[in-house]
């Protein structure tokens, strides 16, 4: 028993590092930006369609421009619709992304069905290790391996660049950072272009793993909210140490109890909103303290 | 720089809003519901015949629900959206969950005046569509639910089902696990379909002296298996029975594909659709299965053959099977209402209870104490190379082959828990 539980708990913690990816971008928007981007699990769907052409016309690594390309539709996205949401009704925010969702879920129907189409990985990526007790996929160790390249890349561009330190400065207090002359609305373009990016990086990613259907979108948003809100709204660390959690959890209660597999996360994040209200990485909200 | 570009908005939202808004995205298919469901059929014409249908256009088998409706679409094109000498229509409906199948079904009744109504993706789907058809006496096609409590103790006049149930997809493909192998693991969907696929073939593994060395009920919806996969894995079965839908089956297989595990242990299941398999790819693709019905059989009548043809010619996509049970299902009900010469419930009940068609020397038909449908089913495999990318089939068998053998695997009156009120 004790080599199952080690077995499902580093593959918790591999499947955990799939949806920090997918939840980080929605962290990011919501917490630089403001804007709870209900769209967030479309733009996963769209990079994983976009991986997917990439590579049926292209080869697989062609691929690799999906995430890319997601995070320049996610840009033009914020110039025509987003941008006019700062400062408005939050809820305005919420239904405008919402119907965003629905659009692009649509248009993917449109284009390419509803069936599921395959799309697997790259033959290299094929096969798995064998540690004793634990199984690990190639390609999840590859899924893992770039899941870390991106969060450090990001987290060091956020703290260690000049354009990180303008993006930070202006989630604190725009007013100023446009005072010094300082193109904010390019850099909010950028900021809401990267959380699309990453959203699409983890629709690549998941590709080969999860069925790619329009419909796969649904798949992605649910933890991504469940993510963010364990571990704090607009929290970076927060979201990472939140999605380790939920994967370790789902994990888990597949080993005990697989009928509840598909609640472990709600019960997980209500568990953990009733100790601490604010996530275990957020700022302290007076509504809620 | 405005204060409309303050990011400190963060601030305004709260909590509440953010859980509410995800709330709200969670019934995003009784939403959709209600925005923008198309009326599929001449608008122009005046007081035309409606039928309903009810797929889901939302949710985890809109996969599937895309090829039904349009094989429903299709058999009415093919009568050139008339009946008896009236313009005709389709109204399609979603069902993004049970509660919403049943309120779009009281909508199709009470809104849309529909005479008759075709749907019901998944088992649970179709119960709830039944229940509807059954207080407001209006027939009901139900052509992919395979639940047996459809066409058992919920059983009634109005509800006509056309998939097999589970029970005779199990005693058609379980001697065949059983020749793999004594050791069985199973998993099974935690709904009505799966739950009635765990208890037939532990039944059958009972009376067989197989044994069940695990047994997971998987929530639909379930994005990622490889937890699921180690459990097998370390019970080292002989062979594994699933009993997951649609796209949980393909996200499976490509897991299973992915975790080494092709061609290692063998993987069986019952009523699987092409569609499924199409979404696996032809690297992953594994099992042995039933299906109800394949576009390349040869056995398949004429008919049949003209619908596939039709199909393909308009879709650029070869008919799969949830094509070929929307058409049928449709078509049954179609050919109903032109027998009855009537819109009236009664009289097209009454003549669904007469329909009947040929197949390879079967009469195909509705049973009149159950409204089963009785039919063949074919035992697939997957072809060792696959060069076609919509032909992942070998055909094995198609059963039960005689009257004697259709009637032990589908049960008699006697033994059914149908007990129908008349009309």
């Amino acid at each position: 028993m004790l080599d199952m539980i080690l077995s499902q708990t580093v593959n918790g913690l591999i499947l955990g590092f799939l949806y920090v990816l997918i939840a980080v971008g929605l962290s990011i928007i919501f917490g630089l930006l403001g804007i709870v981007n209900f769209a967030h699990g479309a733009f996963f769907a769209l990079g994983a369609y976009l991986a997917l052409v990439l590579a049926r016309e292209f080869g697989w690594w062609a691929a690799l421009l999906a995430p890319v390309l997601t995070g320049g539709i996610g840009m033009v996205v914020e110039v025509v619709l987003i941008r006019h949401l700062y400062g408005k009704e939050p809820l305005l925010g919420l239904i405008l992304t919402f119907a965003l969702a629905l659009l692009i879920e649509a248009i993917l129907r449109m284009i390419f069905g509803g069936a599921p189409l395959p799309f697997s990985a790259p033959r290299f990526l094929a096969g798995f290790v064998e540690y004793g007790p634990i199984l690990l996929t190639k390609y999840r160790l590859f899924v893992l391996l770039v899941t870390i390249a991106a969060l450090v890349a990001f987290w060091a561009f956020l703290t260690y660049t000049p354009f990180g330190r303008i993006i930070r400065a202006g989630s604190r207090d725009a007013e100023m950072v446009g005072l010094l002359g300082i193109n904010l609305p390019v850099v909010f373009s950028f900021v809401f272009g990267i959380g699309c990016l990453l959203a699409g990086l983890a629709g690549l990613l998941a590709a080969p793993l999860w069925t790619v259907t329009p419909s796969m979108a649904a798949s992605a948003i649910m933890p991504a909210f469940v993510i963010v809100t364990i571990g704090g709204l607009g929290s970076y660390a927060g979201a990472i140490i939140a999605g380790l959690l939920v994967g370790v959890t789902i994990a888990m209660t597949i080993q005990f109890q697989p009928e509840w597999s598909g609640a472990a996360m709600y019960v997980l994040m209500a568990a953990i909103l009733l100790v601490r209200p604010r996530g275990l990485f957020g700022e302290k909200w007076e509504r809620f303290e | 720089m405005t204060d409309a570009r303050k990011p400190s908005i963060t601030r305004w939202i709260g909590r509440r809003s953010l859980l509410v808004g995800a709330g709200s995205l969670g019934a995003s298919g009784l939403v959709s519901a209600r925005l923008g469901m198309p009326y599929i059929g001449n608008a122009a014409a005046a007081d035309p015949i409606k039928i309903g249908m009810i797929w889901a256009k939302t949710g985890t088998i809109v996969d599937q629900s895309e090829y039904l409706a349009q094989g429903g679409m299709l058999a009415l094109e093919q009568r050139n959206n008339t009946l008896l000498g009236r313009p005709t229509e389709i109204v399609w409906l979603d069902e993004p969950n049970p509660q919403g199948a049943q309120q779009n079904a009281e909508r199709l009744v009470g809104e849309h005046k529909v005479v008759g109504m075709v749907g019901g993706a998944l088992s649970s789907f179709a119960l709830a569509i039944s229940a509807v058809a059954k207080k407001a006496k209006v027939p009901y096609i139900a052509a992919n639910a395979a639940t047996g409590e459809l066409t058992g103790k919920s059983c009634n006049k109005y509800t006509f089902r056309l998939q097999p149930p589970v029970d005779v997809h199990v005693r058609v493909l379980a001697p065949y696990c059983a020749d793999v192998g004594k050791k069985w693991y199973l998993l099974t969907a935690a709904y009505a379909f799966g739950q009635d696929i765990k208890r037939s073939f532990e039944d059958y593994a009972k009376a067989n002296g197989i044994t069940i060395v695990g047994a997971d009920e998987v929530p639909v919806g379930t994005p990622d298996y490889s937890s699921f996969i180690l459990k097998i894995r370390q019970a080292k079965p002989d062979v594994v029975i699933g009993g997951i839908a649609a796209s949980d089956l393909t996200t499976f297989l490509k897991q299973w594909n992915e975790l080494g595990m092709k061609g290692r242990i063998p993987f069986a299941e019952i009523s699987v659709g092409n569609t499924d398999l199409w979404g696996v790819g032809p690297d992953a693709a594994d099992g042995l299965y039933t299906i109800t019905w394949y576009y390349k059989n040869p056995n398949n009548p004429p008919e049949e053959q003209a619908m596939a043809a039709a199909y393909e010619k308009k879709y650029g996509r070869p008919a799969a099977d949830k094509a070929w049970m929307g058409w049928m299902g449709m078509k049954t009900l179609l050919d109903s209402i032109e027998a009855a010469k009537s819109t009236d419930s009664a009289a097209i009940v009454a003549a669904l209870e007469k329909w009947s068609t040929k197949r390879d020397g079967l009469d195909v038909h509705y049973r009149n104490f159950d409204h089963q449908m009785v039919s063949r089913l074919l035992v697939a495999g997957i072809k060792p190379k696959i060069t076609d990318k919509w032909d992942y089939f070998d055909i094995k068998a198609e059963l039960p082959k005689t009257t004697a053998d259709i009637e032990k695997a589908f049960g008699s009156q006697a033994e059914s828990a149908c007990k129908m009120d008349a009309v």
